[in-house]
């Protein structure tokens, strides 16, 4: 919202340096996102007389004239009657004008904020111009550029050109979503209310706009104008004029240098007239050319009719903008004529009854439209207009009449019109503001700050509230504008915003010792990130949203995630069902960038479409997830690892249950008996069945250890040796103890090695497992068994053989070699028997 | 059937067969047949030539095709996933980890550690926020109107059955007041931190991520005041940067606070280049007391307890304090930019 100080200035006395004035209003009324010196661009600009305009001797189009300027320009060249010489283009110079002068040295206002065109006197066809005459695009006032400014007002020739127009100025641009709850910041006297609100000062509204004038009911024409507001509930009020006599032409030069330094392009009069009370109130008027909405009404019925109604299916409107509309909803507010529709209700009118430059008769509306329907129509079509900016924050019905009285008084002097018909008012029962109970000791416990009756009734007396003070309190009541003040808390707010929220001491809140629990399944996630990065793996975080093609290239189906319907792009169109997939999509450019070896891991929250919460179950279900990737490039490989990548994986599946003190298994994924939990198989889908395993803890899945399918690694462009791991964090949570101590003996440990050959379908779990079974349990004697090699000849694919360490160790004597080797020699027996091995 | 065609079918179940005995694919595209079906396209009449030369393409991608599925049933065995390492693998060549010198972690997760480090001495409880979420908590249960212009501020993203990705931490204020609510009956306060992932409906760019995060703070009990909401921030950010640092509000709106500010902070000697004005402040987040009616959606009642709430983003402040230039960086997942941390 740009405002204009000195368009304040003529409601409120503004006694502030601009920076001061800025930096308040920053404090206590919203952020002020830019600020204009639009008198910076008009400097060194003067009113002059034209004296003469005669024909330039070598050129058709142009004149060759003598300005007075009173003398007010020093240096620059003068005739013996102490008159310039100035070259014109424009059509409309003529001897007795007055005229706006751009003297050498002077900037060209539209050229001001870039590429700043600096005038000299220069000579143009054989005759020097000091510089030149401007045109209201010159001014950047506009953009007619067909003529010369005439100077409209009584000025002096020499007189300041900014000074005359009242454009030595400062545009505030106020941030527009500060002013979302505030209707009247929409209007330049809800603005200025403000700022003599926040400086201490008492605000007066302009007659017309705090009272209800009974000339308006009073107002009387000939013509007759009829309205039929159909959808009250939408448009609680709608009100509207006949104006005849009308004769279009340029609005009043001050009245668009109004509107074009707060960013409003002057049309014409009529239009102006209207943007300007728009401007100023907050309240936007439409008008329509009288006699095309007559061409418009049946033969046998040339009244002037104005309906509102909702919108119809298939039906089409053109815009003033010069699209088209065509309704496929009914639930838009249109203005129609006869039924024909004339106009977007509050949003934008139609071009079929746009006023041009043959109007000269106009119905002019001022309405109330319903916020909520405003934005919804201006969201469906795609309209968002300076109408829509101020009626979706909800402009008071109270208004229509008081602005309509005031654009009648502005248009009859703008353009010597004359109200021609009654004003027709269809007003519905709407409420006046609450009386609000407030007490300085609700205000107090709630600011953190005591401030008295007297203060609370001056502060909001100055911004024209309605306050009467008791011995137990305040009832306040908001004026209409103030359609945001609805509860106590509302006044809390302007009483603190209007004294100034820096008054307020700063104390922190009491508490009692007691220490606040910690969040146990985060402190899980900070310690696998510690764990993981400690032993070499990067932590990355990719998006939530990922490409149709990743969940297909991952053997997952789109059609089981969420999808968004308003994606940026297709690279984010949708919900990640688990993690892999993006730690894989990552590998290839870090392996382009030279990593040899790497382990990328990411913490994440995964979703699925029709999974829903336990606990909540109108919303998804979250699924909280590790996933790790390791890759290394073929070079890195062969140089210093081999076999199997997925091993590598393993790794550090290992070292992160050890660190968290779980013991887990894991098993081959043939094995497993397809469990029906959707959500773990949709994480499995990446893997290569052959070469993963589910991880488990007890009896439990919490995830999935392998390798990427063949078709998978081709479509990601993963390296050979690429292995992944993912799996569920509140699963492992519920495992998570702490790392395991193991007591010390007094006595050494002795170790010996078993070596077993096997059938090659033997699993080194169930060899491990058998060994492990076979050692006689002892309370006193602690066993370790360790895998040393595991070999299969290259000759013979029946077989393998594995070779293992067993380690004892007696928390009460030096154990003798002859113990452990019966030991070993019962596991042999056993393997034999179970396994089929053969002792080595 | 032209000769053309016939020649064609005959070749191509030929050159299937091969691919399936075994053949592999590079001979099998090089093959003598298949040059010459080739070679056969420019001797075509003019009208046929296209569409055969399109055929014989056709033939080409689908061998191909095959061939890639040759490869897939390619050189990898079974292996046994319940042993900790490979057949025939030497000692040196065992698997093993990647020296901790390599290992980070993510920066933004590890600042919004410290973050949360501060507020747990400071008596704040810890919950993380949701990534999908409904209407209800996003907006509703927060004051939202449905069509309220002031959910224009917020381009979230939807999917299609109507969830919504946050597009700010206060989608939890309603199931964090509900949850803690027990200890305003025993006269202590709520006071929940919820740091996570939002989303925002944006173009990317240097300085602006879809997805980014926030730190929520939530404080209501009996007697929370607007003066405890500007303590409590300015204590958190002078614990944080190290530093006693003055804090500012300004007014500013969300339908969820009443009254509403903007907070800014007094910015940190290191991150101060001279004395100017500008210099001065660093405008960091959204704050103010609670609206009633948001208490009121958690069955808190407004008219005995108090509250405040805010919120700020975490991106920045890890851009400050390591001077990163792109917030791209974050999610790019390069080790380039991961290994510095």
């Amino acid at each position: 919202m740009k405002v204009s100080i000195n368009w304040i200035k003529q409601f409120t006395e503004v006694d502030l340096p601009a920076d001061e004035l800025v930096q308040k209003i920053g404090e206590q009324l919203g952020a002020v996102e830019e600020v204009i010196d639009i008198g910076a661009k008009y400097r060194g600009l003067h009113i002059v007389k034209v004296v003469s305009a005669e024909k330039h001797p070598n050129a058709d189009k142009l004149s060759v004239c003598l300005v007075d300027d009173g003398g007010a320009m020093k240096d620059v060249a003068r005739n013996k009657d102490n008159l310039i010489e100035v070259v014109c283009g424009a059509p409309n110079v003529r001897a007795g004008m007055s005229a706006v002068w751009l003297p050498p040295g002077a900037t060209v206002p539209a050229s001001f904020d870039k590429d700043p065109f600096v005038l000299e006197a220069r000579e143009l066809r054989g005759v020097v111009s000091n510089g030149m005459l401007a045109s209201a695009n010159e001014l950047a006032i506009g953009d007619d550029h067909t003529g010369i400014v005439e100077v409209d007002v009584s000025a002096q020739p020499g007189e300041d050109f900014a000074e005359v127009y009242e454009l030595d100025d400062i545009v505030l641009d106020i941030e527009n979503k500060m002013f979302t709850h505030r209707p009247d910041c929409f209007g330049i006297l809800g603005v200025a209310r403000e700022i003599a609100g926040i400086t201490g000062k008492q605000f007066v509204s302009p007659k017309w706009y705090s009272q209800l004038l009974e000339e308006l009911q009073s107002k009387q024409g000939a013509v007759g104008l009829r309205i039929d507001n159909q959808i009250p509930d939408k448009v609680p009020r709608f009100t509207a004029v006949v104006m005849s006599g009308i004769s279009i032409k340029q609005s009043p030069f001050i009245m668009r240098s109004y509107l074009a330094r707060v960013g409003i392009r002057p049309i014409n009069n009529i239009v102006d007239a209207t943007n300007y009370l728009m401007v100023l109130t907050g309240q936007p008027l439409h008008a329509y050319d009288a006699g095309k909405l007559l061409a418009l009404a049946p033969k046998t019925d040339q009244t002037l009719q104005l309906e509102t109604r909702l919108s119809r299916r298939g039906e089409t409107l053109k815009l003033l903008d010069g699209k088209s509309v065509t309704f496929d909803d009914e639930e838009t507010i249109l203005i129609t004529s006869h039924d024909k529709p004339v106009g977007i209700g509050g949003v934008m009118g139609g071009l079929e009854t746009e006023v041009d430059e043959q109007t000269t008769q106009i119905v002019l509306e001022c309405a109330n439209f319903d916020m909520y329907a405003i934005r919804r129509a201006s969201m469906r079509h795609g309209l968002f207009t300076d109408a829509v900016t101020r009626f979706n924050k909800g402009q008071s019905p109270h208004q229509t009449d008081r602005v309509l009285h005031e654009a009648i008084a502005t248009i009859e002097y703008v353009s010597g019109a004359e109200v021609a018909s009654a004003v027709e008012d269809e007003v519905t029962e709407y409420p006046e503001n609450n009386v609000i109970w407030i007490t300085p000791a609700f205000i107090e416990k709630r600011l953190g700050m005591f401030v008295g009756a007297d203060q609370i009734q001056t502060v909001l007396t100055n911004v024209e509230f309605n306050v009467h003070k008791d011995a137990d309190g305040l009832q306040v009541q908001a004026p209409f504008w103030r359609t945001d003040i609805a509860i106590a808390e509302d006044i809390v707010e302007e009483i603190g915003r209007l004294i100034g929220f820096d008054k307020v001491p700063l104390t922190l809140p009491r508490r009692s010792v007691a220490p606040t629990d910690r969040n146990q399944l985060l402190d899980l996630k900070y310690h696998i990130r510690e764990i993981l990065a400690s032993a070499g793996a990067n932590e990355v975080l990719t998006y939530n949203f990922v490409h149709g093609r990743l969940l297909e290239a991952a053997g997952q189906d789109p059609e089981t995630a969420h999808r968004l319907t308003n994606a940026i792009s297709p690279d984010l169109q949708y919900y990640r069902l688990s993690l892999t997939p993006s730690l894989l999509e990552k590998v290839h450019a870090n392996i382009k960038a030279g990593y040899g070896a790497f382990v990328l891991f990411e913490i994440g929250k995964t979703h699925q479409k029709f999974v829903m919460d336990e606990t909540e179950p109108a919303v998804p279900a979250e699924r909280e997830r590790l996933s790790l990737v390791f890759a290394s490039d073929d070079k890195t490989w062969s140089a210093h690892y081999a076999g199997a990548a997925y091993y590598q994986a393993r790794k550090y599946l290992d070292r992160l249950c050890s660190e968290l003190g779980v013991s887990y298994s894991v098993q081959t994924m043939n094995n497993h008996a397809d469990s029906d939990d959707t959500a773990t198989d949709v994480s499995r889908a990446p893997y290569d069945a052959s070469r993963t395993g589910l991880i488990k803890i007890a009896d439990e899945v919490i995830g999935v250890i392998g390798e990427p399918r063949q078709q998978v690694a081709r479509r990601l462009k993963l390296p050979r040796a690429t292995a992944s791991l993912e799996l569920d964090i509140k699963l492992l949570e519920k495992y998570a103890t702490s790392k395991q101590y193991q007591q010390l003996s007094k006595y050494p440990s002795i170790s010996q090695d078993i070596s077993l050959k096997l059938p090659a379908d033997r699993t080194y779990a169930e060899v491990h497992q058998c060994i492990r079974a076979s050692i006689p349990s002892s309370q006193h004697i602690r066993y370790q068994v360790e895998p040393i090699d595991i070999y299969q000849p290259e000759k013979d694919a029946s077989s393998k053989h594995m070779a293992f360490r067993i380690t004892a160790v007696s928390d009460r004597k030096t154990m003798k070699d002859t113990e452990l080797s019966d030991v070993l020699d019962t596991v042999a027996t056993q393997a034999d028997t179970e396994l089929s091995a053969e002792r080595l | 059937m032209s000769n053309s065609q016939e020649t064609l079918k005959h070749v191509a179940e030929s050159l299937r067969r091969r691919i399936a005995a075994g053949d592999p694919v590079s001979q099998v595209l090089r093959s003598d047949e298949l040059r010459a079906l080739y070679a056969e396209i420019p001797t075509l009449p003019a009208d046929e030539r296209a569409a055969f030369g399109k055929q014989v393409n056709q033939l080409k991608t689908e061998l191909e095709e095959l061939g890639a599925e040759q490869t897939e049933s390619d050189d990898r065995r079974p292996i046994d996933v319940t042993a900790p390492f490979d057949v025939n693998v030497s000692d040196q060549k065992r698997p093993r980890l990647l020296t901790s010198d390599k290992g980070s972690q993510h920066p933004i997760p590890a600042e919004i550690g410290d973050m949360i480090d501060i507020f747990y001495r400071m008596g704040f409880n810890v919950s993380e926020s949701r990534q999908i979420d409904d209407d209800y908590h996003m907006f509703e249960s927060l004051n939202f109107p449905d069509d309220h212009p002031a959910r224009d501020h917020y381009d979230t993203f939807m999917s299609e059955e109507g969830f919504i990705a946050p597009a700010h931490t206060s989608t939890m204020q309603n199931r964090v007041l509900k949850e803690y609510k027990h200890v305003l009956a025993d006269g202590e306060d709520i006071r929940v931190v919820i740091p996570d992932r939002v989303f925002r409906n944006e173009d990317l760019d240097a300085t602006h991520e879809h997805t980014f995060y926030q730190l929520e703070g939530v404080v209501v009990g009996k007697d929370i005041n607007t003066g405890n909401l500007v303590a409590t921030l300015q204590t958190y950010m002078s614990q944080y940067f190290r530093q006693e640092l003055n804090t500012k509000i300004q007014p500013f709106y969300f339908p969820f606070t009443e009254p509403s500010f903007e907070f800014a902070v007094e910015r940190p000697d290191f991150l101060r280049k001279d004395d100017s004005e500008e210099q001065k402040w660093l405008e960091l987040g959204g704050c103010g007391m609670i609206h009633p009616n948001v208490l009121s959606h958690a069955d808190i009642d407004p008219n005995i307890y108090t509250g405040f709430a805010w919120g700020f983003g975490i991106e920045r402040m890890v851009m400050m304090r390591y001077g990163i230039e792109d917030v791209r960086h974050f999610e790019s997942a390069k080790l380039d930019f991961l290994r510095q941390f």
